[in-house]
Parts: structure tokens; sequence; C-alpha cells
């Protein structure tokens, strides 16, 4: 532990983190359940499978913003976080519109 | 296991953060959420014997209904039937009925007499189970947003801070877990002791407070997380629509009860039949609700499984009774609620749920605990946030249960004299609440607390006192007021009184002996206390005895 420098100590950033883990979690969530809604077993129309999904997107989102804080610096969390909104986005809009 | 220092530093503050915000409220959904588990048990405690009516055969059901419907408006209307064996076979809402809690509600319960005559009873539904509930869901925070409880979205989102406390807490535990898990260490500190306790208790209920956590953030906001899963949705509904029908049926082309019971024994034959709940029988949507009961299924409802059945043509609507082809989604959703409500394991597992709650509650507690204890200086007078969280959490926490408790002893007391309880448990659950807060934070959190726990022991002590008493009372020009056979609530506030006299008596000692550079302590900087509430009272000379008994109270407490 002691051959951590100043540069790789966590910042807190706590309300960046917060807010980047709130918003960007909130959707990659959305997105996660929304690809399993279409694609998961069952596909869209499974009996009572819209009120499994519902239960899915809380358990996603706050784990998503519990392990946000991880991140070493908010800007990080937010690069990632984006990126990986933009990848669930891209494979959502990729299946569900253009094959 | 080895993590960065840096990590556990981040997590210990996110756990102490969101613990100190959302303890309190916690607390109370907790203890509240243990009640709420007994709550049918409670509603048959406090109901007056003189409400219900005699049960009857299930053969008897069917003259009883048609009688009703003929004779009564509101009975055409809808009605319910009970199945348990001490409740009244039937029943209909002569004011209000529907969703939610009201207060005022009046039902007529209707039963037959030895000549087969229909007797009905008018009175106001008991709603102390249902009140504390209500303060499980909502900690008792009054107010409404939309159509939601104010409450309840608190609640919510103090469920999602607990939720990063959980997560954040064994985060930083990790490197210690193997050591010092099964650690309770009474010999080091009395912090080492409430840290020890905290640690092992959080630890070992783990999974039931991921759960919680996450059920009770999805019973307060799952309207909005449906409008956001919507957009995923695109134009797929996420529901459909049930076709809207416009006619309406003749309330003597009703089925006979037997057909029912007979069909329900087909779609769940492992289930027990609790209660029948007809509603808007002369409209064009007609409804029936059927609760049903097993003890060793994960059930949708607090207590029961639902299905709903149109009640002229009896085909089923939708059911949580569900069989091999119901698919695995069903299942799964109605056992997430299952294990918030603890209702799969019969009484036994009720048992287990209310050791969890209040255990979840004792967490809190010493989670608050602990936060003072790590403020603490070495020095009489303490920080003030420590001295005004301490008071909270004491006045707050057991000021509380205080309040619940004063309203179960005042229940059969106020029966005595009136028809209906329900507004009285407000003023008595509201005004030891408040009265509890703002004795704490005037004498200090080490008086509060001892004679809060004191009045707690007393208050719980002389409710089995008065059911005793109530079995030899009557009320005006009737018999027996209470009457019954399950002393279990009693003989646990007995238990109670005991566990709250146990701790006023420990938390004295500590007051008295402990360390002196504490908020628990009573004999140093608390004494200049007595001195500016007689200025107080003397500024405002309202009743002389007041200021008396004020200084032989605190002379004793010095003396002693």
């Amino acid at each position: 532990m002691s051959q951590l420098t100043a540069e790789d100590i966590i910042q807190p950033h706590w309300w960046e983190k917060s807010l980047v883990g709130l918003f960007l979690g909130l959707t990659l969530s959305y997105l996660l359940v929304g690809l399993f809604a279409w694609y998961g077993p069952g596909g869209i129309d499974a009996e009572f499978k819209v009120q499994f999904n519902m239960w899915m997107v809380s358990p996603l989102w706050l784990s998503i913003v519990a392990f946000t804080f991880m991140f070493k610096t908010a800007g990080q969390a937010f690069r990632t976080l984006f990126f990986l909104n933009s990848v669930a986005f891209g494979v959502f809009v990729f299946l569900r519109w253009v094959i | 296991m080895k993590i960065r220092g840096d990590i556990i530093r981040t997590y210990q503050s996110i756990h102490t953060w969101t613990g100190i915000i959302a303890g309190l409220v916690l607390f109370i959904g907790f203890y509240a959420g243990s009640l709420t588990l007994f709550k049918p048990a409670i509603q048959q405690w406090a109901t007056p014997s003189t409400q219900k009516l005699q049960q009857l055969e299930l053969e008897q059901l069917n003259s009883l209904v048609q009688q009703a419907v003929k004779g009564f408006d509101k009975a055409k209307q809808g009605f319910i039937l009970d199945f348990y064996a001490n409740s009244s076979p039937m029943k209909w809402y002569e004011k209000g009925g529907g969703r939610g809690l009201r207060l005022d509600d009046e039902l007529v319960h209707a039963s037959l007499n030895q000549q087969g005559e229909i007797v009905t009873y008018q009175a106001q539904e008991n709603e102390l189970a249902s009140l504390i509930d209500q303060l499980h869901r909502t900690a008792g925070i009054i107010g409404k947003v939309g159509h939601d409880d104010l409450g309840v979205l608190i609640l919510g989102i103090a469920a999602a801070l607990y939720f990063l406390a959980i997560i954040s807490g064994v985060i930083f535990l990790l490197p210690t877990l193997v050591k010092s898990f099964f650690a309770l260490r009474t010999d080091k500190s009395t912090r080492r002791f409430w840290l020890d306790s905290h640690n092992l208790v959080g630890m070992i209920s783990l999974p039931f407070h991921i759960i919680i956590a996450l059920s009770a953030f999805v019973f307060a906001f799952h309207d909005p997380i449906y409008d956001g899963l919507s957009v995923a949705y695109g134009d797929k509904p996420l529901f459909e629509r049930r076709a809207s029908s416009t006619q309406v049926y003749d309330i003597n082309k009703l089925p006979e009860i037997q057909q029912y019971l007979k069909k329900i024994r087909e779609v769940a034959p492992d289930y027990e039949l609790e209660r029948l709940t007809f509603t808007k029988l002369s409209k064009a949507n007609p409804s029936l609700a059927i609760e049903l009961q097993a003890s060793d299924q994960m059930m949708r409802g607090g207590y029961s499984d639902v299905v709903y059945m149109h009640p002229y043509t009896m085909e089923i609507e939708y059911s949580s009774v569900f069989n091999e082809d119901s698919g695995a989604y069903g299942p799964i959703v109605s056992s997430f609620f299952s294990l918030h409500f603890g209702n799969y394991a019969g009484t036994f597992g009720r048992w287990i749920y209310f050791l969890l709650g209040l255990s979840g509650a004792f967490l809190f507690y010493s989670g608050n605990l602990l936060w003072i204890e790590k403020r603490r200086v070495k020095q009489p007078e303490q920080k003030t946030s420590c001295r005004v969280i301490a008071a909270l959490t004491v006045g707050v926490c057991l000021g509380s249960v205080l309040g619940v408790v004063v309203s179960m002893l005042a229940s059969k007391w106020i029966y005595l004299y009136l028809q209906q309880a329900n507004s009285y448990y407000l003023y008595c659950y509201y005004s030891t609440f408040f009265l509890a807060i703002v004795y704490c934070l005037r004498r200090g959190p080490a008086v509060g607390a001892i004679h809060v726990l004191r009045a707690l022991s007393l208050t719980c002590f002389a409710i089995p006192l008065t059911s005793l008493l109530s079995l030899s009372l009557t009320a005006p020009g009737t018999t027996q007021l209470f009457n019954y056979a399950d002393y279990t609530i009693d003989l646990m506030a007995l238990l109670f009184a005991g566990g709250f006299y146990f701790c006023a008596r420990k938390t004295r000692v500590r007051a008295l002996t402990g360390e002196k550079n504490s908020v628990w302590a009573m004999n140093n900087s608390r004494q200049a206390e007595p001195v500016s509430v007689t200025e107080l009272n003397t500024a405002t000379p309202v009743n002389s005895v007041v200021p008396a008994n004020y200084a032989s109270s605190t002379a004793t407490e010095r003396s002693s």
C-alpha cells in the first residue's frame, strides 16, 4: 500500500461522482434492462416479464452508484460510464431498428 | 483480504454519512415493520369482541348473502365474506371502502341468528394494525405528493442510502472480516463492544438487508421506474389494457357461494380460503378478489395470494397462484414481494423476520451511537452536533416506540368509553413521539434515554395488566368488551417491559459510573441543565408545581 503515489489515490469528488452515478447509472441500467426485455429469455411478451424488468432496474442502478466511488476521479467515472452507455445504446439501436 | 487504504477510507465516509442521514427513519420503518408482520393478530387483539358476529357454516353463507343483498342497498354494491374463525362472516362498507387507509370507514357486520334470519351490527373498523403498517411504510411522516405518501418517498430515498450503506459497510469491513466477524469483545471498551455487535448483526443478516433495501426502494418508486421503462419498450404498451365492458349484471344473477368455493378449489387446491371481496357489483366492471393463504408458499401479498375473478362469469382475470405453465417471471416477481413480507414459512418464519426486523432497528441505533462515540472529545462538554444527534437518536427511536406502545395501552381504555378508537391512536402516537423528542433535547440524551426507557418499560407492563382487567370490563349495556384466547401480544409486551427495564438500568449505570467525557454521562456538564430549566419555568410560571417536580427529580438523580 505504501507504493501508492498521490496521483493513484482515489479523489473524493463526492458530488460529481454521485451525479455521474445517479444519471449515467440510471440510463445504463435502463439500457441493460431494455436489452434483456427484448432479447432476454421469453422475449418482450413473456407473462409477468415487464414486472421482472421493472424490478431489475433498481439493483443495477444502485449498484452502479455504489461502485462509482471506486473511480479515481469523477472525470474517469464519467468517461467510463459514458462509454458503456454509448456501447449499450449502440447495441440496443442496432438490434431494434437496424436488423 | 487486502483492500487499498484509500478505498476503505472512501467507503467508510459513504457508510458514515448515508447511515447518519437515513438511520432514524429506517429505525422506525424496521421496528414498525416487525410489528406489521403480525398485523392480523394485532387487529384481532385490538378489536372489541362486541364488534364481531357469529361465524357460520359454509352452507349457511348463501342464505346470508341473499338476505343481505335483498335488504341492504350498500351490500348490493359489494361485500366481504371472511372465513377466519373469529371474524364476522359477512361485512360491507356503509361508508368508505376501497384501497387506502381511512380512519372513519363504517363497516356493517352481518350474520344469521338461530332462526336463520339476518342480524347486523354497524361499527367503525379498528385501524390500529393498519396505522402501525402505515407507520412502517411512512415512518409517520404525514403529507402527500401527488397520489403518493410523502413518507413513502422519503423512506424510498432512505432505502437507497441504506443500500449504499450496506455495500460500503461490507467493503470496508472485508479486510478485518475473518479476524473480527465473530469477535464480540466485551473487555476492551464500550465502543469496541458496540462496533463488534453492529458488525456481527449486520453481517449475519446481510441477505435480509439487501432484500429489504432494494424492495423498499422499488415499493416507493415503481411508478416512475415503469415510466422510464416504457421508453425502452417503445410503441409496445407495458400492460395490456383490459377490454372495457358496458354490460351491467343483475345482482340476483350472482352465482351461489358454493360455486365459487368449488372453482377456487380447482384453481388453488393447496391453499386455504381467507376472504372473498366483491366490489362494484352493480357497475360495468364488477370484481371479485379472492385471498388465499398457504403457509409454505411465497405469496404475492402480505398475508395471502390473490386471484381476481369476474364475479358473474367466474372468469379468472389475474392470479398470483402459479402452476407449471406459468413461466418463470411470475413466481420470481412474487418472490421479491414475499421475501420482503416474510410470508413463506408460516408463523415460525414470521418470528424469524420479526427478530431480523428488530436487529435491523438495532443496526441503525448502534450505528448512530458509534457515530457519536467516534466524535467524542476528551472533555465533559461534547460537541453540539454529537449532543443533538444523541438526543435525536434516543428521542426519535425510543419516542416512536413509546408512541406505539402508548396507543396499544390506550386502545382498550378508549373502547370502554367510546365506539371508535382510530383518531385517538393518532393523538396518542404523535403527542408521545414529539414529547419524547423535546424531552430528550431538553434534558440531554443521558437523562432522556433513562426516562424514556423507564416509561417504555412501565407502559409495556401496563398492557398485559389492562388485558387482564379488560376480561372483567363491560361496556355500558353490552356484554364482555374483550374476550379472546390469544395472549401472545400481552406476553410479548411483558417480555419487552423486562427488556426496556434492563436497558434503562444499564444506561443509568453508564451515565453515573461510565466514561465521564461522553454525551451519555449524567453528572458533570448536565448538572448545569436543571438550573436553566428552573429559570425557564420561573420565567413563565404556568404551574408552580412543575419547577418543584423538576428540582426534586434532578436532586435524586444527582444524589444517587
